[in-house]
């Protein structure tokens, strides 16, 4: 008979420093994406005081030459429009890369992190836990709180207490 | 390009206070009294009786078999089937077994139906009663009046929708009249009722949430439809089902789908 | 992390319950005891919300466990004064607290005609007919529990509830073809509730290894277990409880391959071939330790395991691992 050998090391409980590693990329990830987003917004908002700059300028200038064509006068600087646009991407970017993953959309996917992670997988931003979260949505098959046996609960209840009660 | 010159039209201000005022209280006000209107009405939902409600959940229990057949192993779908198709066929789940084959009675006449029918049309007259009032009052009191311009500019289409009742060609389409104002309070008094009796009157969701399941397959088993006719087509449909069992090589299945 | 009151309280554990109940004056004092529902207070106050009535009851239900009556009495009056007595759901809170202060068996008696006494004025009360039964069963009235509970299940067979309880009753007298098809009745109401996939497999494999199974029921129910064992996990990845049963069939399906006879394939339900099932085998093993490694290490993802369903799947891997090297030896 072959039985495949069992990891029994890997059974034994491991150092906590596994769980800090673990969490670490979400804390760095954040992070990231925080900054690039408010390099995005310092972009824009250079972008916008350029263009007021300018067009400030360019009304100060065609109130004292009227001389001046003024189809040059109307349109903004290349750089300016291109600095926007590269601010908005990176805005988008940062924004993206600090996005939640996505909650799974397959049956079995989304059963197994029920069962694997817990409440601890349904947490919002704020750590709150989402107020449509059930657990698994069947349990009420199993323990049926229609037929709740209450005498029975509050006699192992009363045990409990006697035997080892809260620390 | 030269601008229009905005038109300006010299208005009474007791104009707001007289009428775009009153018109708009009295429909908030309407609104509520309907709101609460209906709830009184509002006949309990009907209790079924034992009969009805076996003759009702056997049938769905049916088509519960039939849609999720693939659940079962084909030696249990088979035995489910054949108990249904013999149950449906003899009519042993019908609520009067002795009228079987009889014409469906009429629903006028039956007044368990004749209650849902009064029901509903009690609803359409708490609509329809209160505007039709509210209509003719504005009809007979403030009709002509331009009450009030709207804030922003709008297209000549506009023209007979808010100028309902004002007969002039020319006017700019931002002038209100009060017929229009009282078209708009209709169709945007909504957000203020729920703001008011709670969001989608919650008393009433309410109290269906605490009765649990409300079995509100109305129009499954709506009046005039003859249960057994029903319950003969479902058997059919269960005796021609093509079964097929989840069970069937689902070790394959995971060993191929599962990687370690 | 402490319990939500937003959940039924009934599968928690007792200390769970001892937290919720000591929420009790805090949550009673901070809930508004009613909702007035005139418009002009609605400006000034939260308006309502389902989320309160709902904790109101789990509160109930916690509170009657850990014998807090004063707070249970208090949640039910509340409750009582937004929904009137006529409500099924309120009447059956009602019973329960009746069930719960009875102190011996004449006041149960008593209960039980009140429900009866309901249940004559409207057959179809639902709630009432459940608590009826959980009261007889609680008596040790079973078969009188049985046949109420066949007959309500006539009027409603889409009752997904109380096809589970009754597959749990007749699991409990030993009647498994019974429990068995009750199950499946569930299954046909929730096609893919992994977690009823696993108990039918659970009540299979006691089915098979009851002293009356033997010869071809053995293995049909063998056969059937394994495969119900194994749409659980596919329908769930990572499904502890499905990996475990998987485990225990395949297991004990290997150790009896030898006399295993060959099926005559009439119902789609036989044996897989012994490679088949020695695959599942290890591919149950590699799961489970894969599930036991990370789960003890809390790893980020992993904590939602119950503790002492890893202890147990533990324990099997290990006797599993000692009889091997054994037989290696």
């Amino acid at each position: 008979m072959t039985s495949p050998p069992v990891q029994l090391q890997a059974i034994t409980p491991s150092l906590p420093t596994r769980r800090d590693k673990a969490v670490a990329p979400f804390r760095i990830m954040t992070w990231i994406s925080k900054t690039i987003t408010l390099l995005g917004a310092v972009l824009l908002g250079h972008a916008c005081y350029s263009a007021q700059e300018h067009s400030a300028l360019q009304s100060f200038k065609a109130a004292t030459t009227t001389l001046t064509s003024t189809s040059a006068v109307a349109s903004l600087p290349i750089d300016i429009a291109i600095e926007t646009v590269v601010a908005t991407l990176v805005i988008l970017l940062g924004l993206v890369l600090g996005t939640r993953p996505l909650r799974p959309i397959q049956w079995n996917v989304w059963a197994g992190k029920i069962e694997r992670e817990g409440e601890e997988g349904f947490l919002d931003s704020e750590g709150e836990m989402n107020r449509d979260f059930v657990g698994n949505p069947f349990s009420f098959l199993e323990t049926r709180p229609g037929f709740v046996d209450i005498r029975k609960q509050r006699k192992e209840f009363a045990g409990w207490i006697k035997n080892s009660g809260p620390q | 390009m030269a601008q229009v010159p905005v038109q300006t039209i010299h208005r009474d201000p007791q104009l707001f206070y007289w009428i775009l005022f009153p018109i708009t209280a009295v429909m908030i006000l309407t609104g509520v009294l309907r709101h609460y209107a209906t709830v009184l009405m509002a006949s309990a939902a009907k209790k079924l009786d034992q009969k009805t409600m076996r003759e009702q959940r056997s049938l769905l229990h049916g088509i519960n078999v039939r849609g999720n057949s693939h659940a079962l192993s084909k030696r249990s779908f088979t035995a489910r089937r054949d108990a249904l198709i013999t149950a449906y066929e003899s009519g042993a789940y019908l609520k009067d077994p002795e009228r079987r084959g009889q014409a469906p009675p009429n629903p006028m006449s039956d007044p368990s139906s004749m209650e849902g029918m009064m029901g509903m049309m009690k609803n359409q007259m708490a609509m329809i009663i209160p505007n039709t009032l509210i209509m003719s009052w504005i009809n007979a009191f403030f009709s002509g009046y331009v009450i009030m311009k709207l804030p922003f500019p709008l297209t000549i289409k506009f023209k007979s929708m808010l100028q309902a009742g004002v007969a002039t060609k020319d006017m700019d389409p931002r002038w209100m009249s009060s017929i229009s104002w009282y078209f708009l309070c209709i169709f945007g008094l909504q957000p203020v009722f729920n703001f008011l009796l709670g969001s989608d009157n919650a008393a009433s969701q309410m109290a269906q949430q605490m009765g649990g399941m409300a079995p509100n397959a109305g129009q499954m088993f709506g009046p005039g439809v003859d249960p057994d006719k029903q319950f003969l087509a479902e058997a059919e449909n269960l005796a021609v089902i093509e079964h097929y069992s989840v069970l069937d090589g689902v070790e394959q299945r995971l060993l191929e789908g599962i990687k370690v | 992390m402490a319990p939500s009151l937003l959940h039924p309280p009934s599968q928690l554990s007792p200390a769970a319950a001892l937290q919720l109940s000591q929420q009790a004056p805090a949550v009673l004092q901070n809930s508004p005891s009613t909702v007035s529902k005139s418009p002009f207070s609605a400006l000034f106050s939260a308006s309502e919300t389902p989320e309160l009535w709902i904790k109101y009851e789990n509160l109930l239900l916690s509170c009657l466990r850990t014998g807090d009556e004063l707070a249970a009495k208090q949640c039910l009056e509340r409750l009582v004064a937004r929904f009137g007595d006529g409500n099924e759901r309120i009447m059956a809170f009602k019973g329960l607290v009746k069930e719960a202060d009875a102190q011996h068996n004449g006041e149960l008696e008593t209960v039980l005609k009140e429900y009866e006494q309901i249940l004559r004025d409207n057959d179809t009360n639902i709630p009432i007919t459940k608590r009826r039964i959980a009261l007889l069963r609680s008596m040790g009235r079973v078969p009188d529990a049985v046949s109420a509970l066949v007959q309500l299940l006539d009027f409603s067979p889409t009752d997904a509830e109380a096809w589970s309880e009754l597959a749990d009753l007749y699991l409990s007298q030993g009647m498994y073809p019974q429990a068995i098809y009750a199950m499946e009745e569930v299954l046909i109401l929730a096609p893919n509730a992994w977690s009823v996939h696993a108990r039918l497999g659970e009540i299979l494999l006691m089915a098979a290894t009851a002293p009356g199974a033997a010869g071809a029921s053995y293995q049909k129910y063998m056969a059937e277990a394994l495969k119900r064992f194994s749409r659980s996990i596919e329908l769930c990845d990572d499904y502890l409880r499905g990996y475990y049963g998987l485990k225990l069939v395949t297991t004990k399906l290997l150790k009896e391959s030898a006399k295993l006879a060959k099926q005559a394939e009439e119902d789609g339900l036989v044996l897989p071939d012994t490679n088949t099932i020695e695959r599942l085998n290890e591919l149950a093993t590699a799961k489970l330790s894969e599930i036991i490694r990370h789960s003890t290490a809390q790893d980020r993802g992993w904590r939602g395991y119950d503790q002492g369903e890893v202890a147990v799947a533990r324990e099997l891997l290990s006797e599993d691992s000692s009889a091997a090297s054994r037989i290696e030896r």
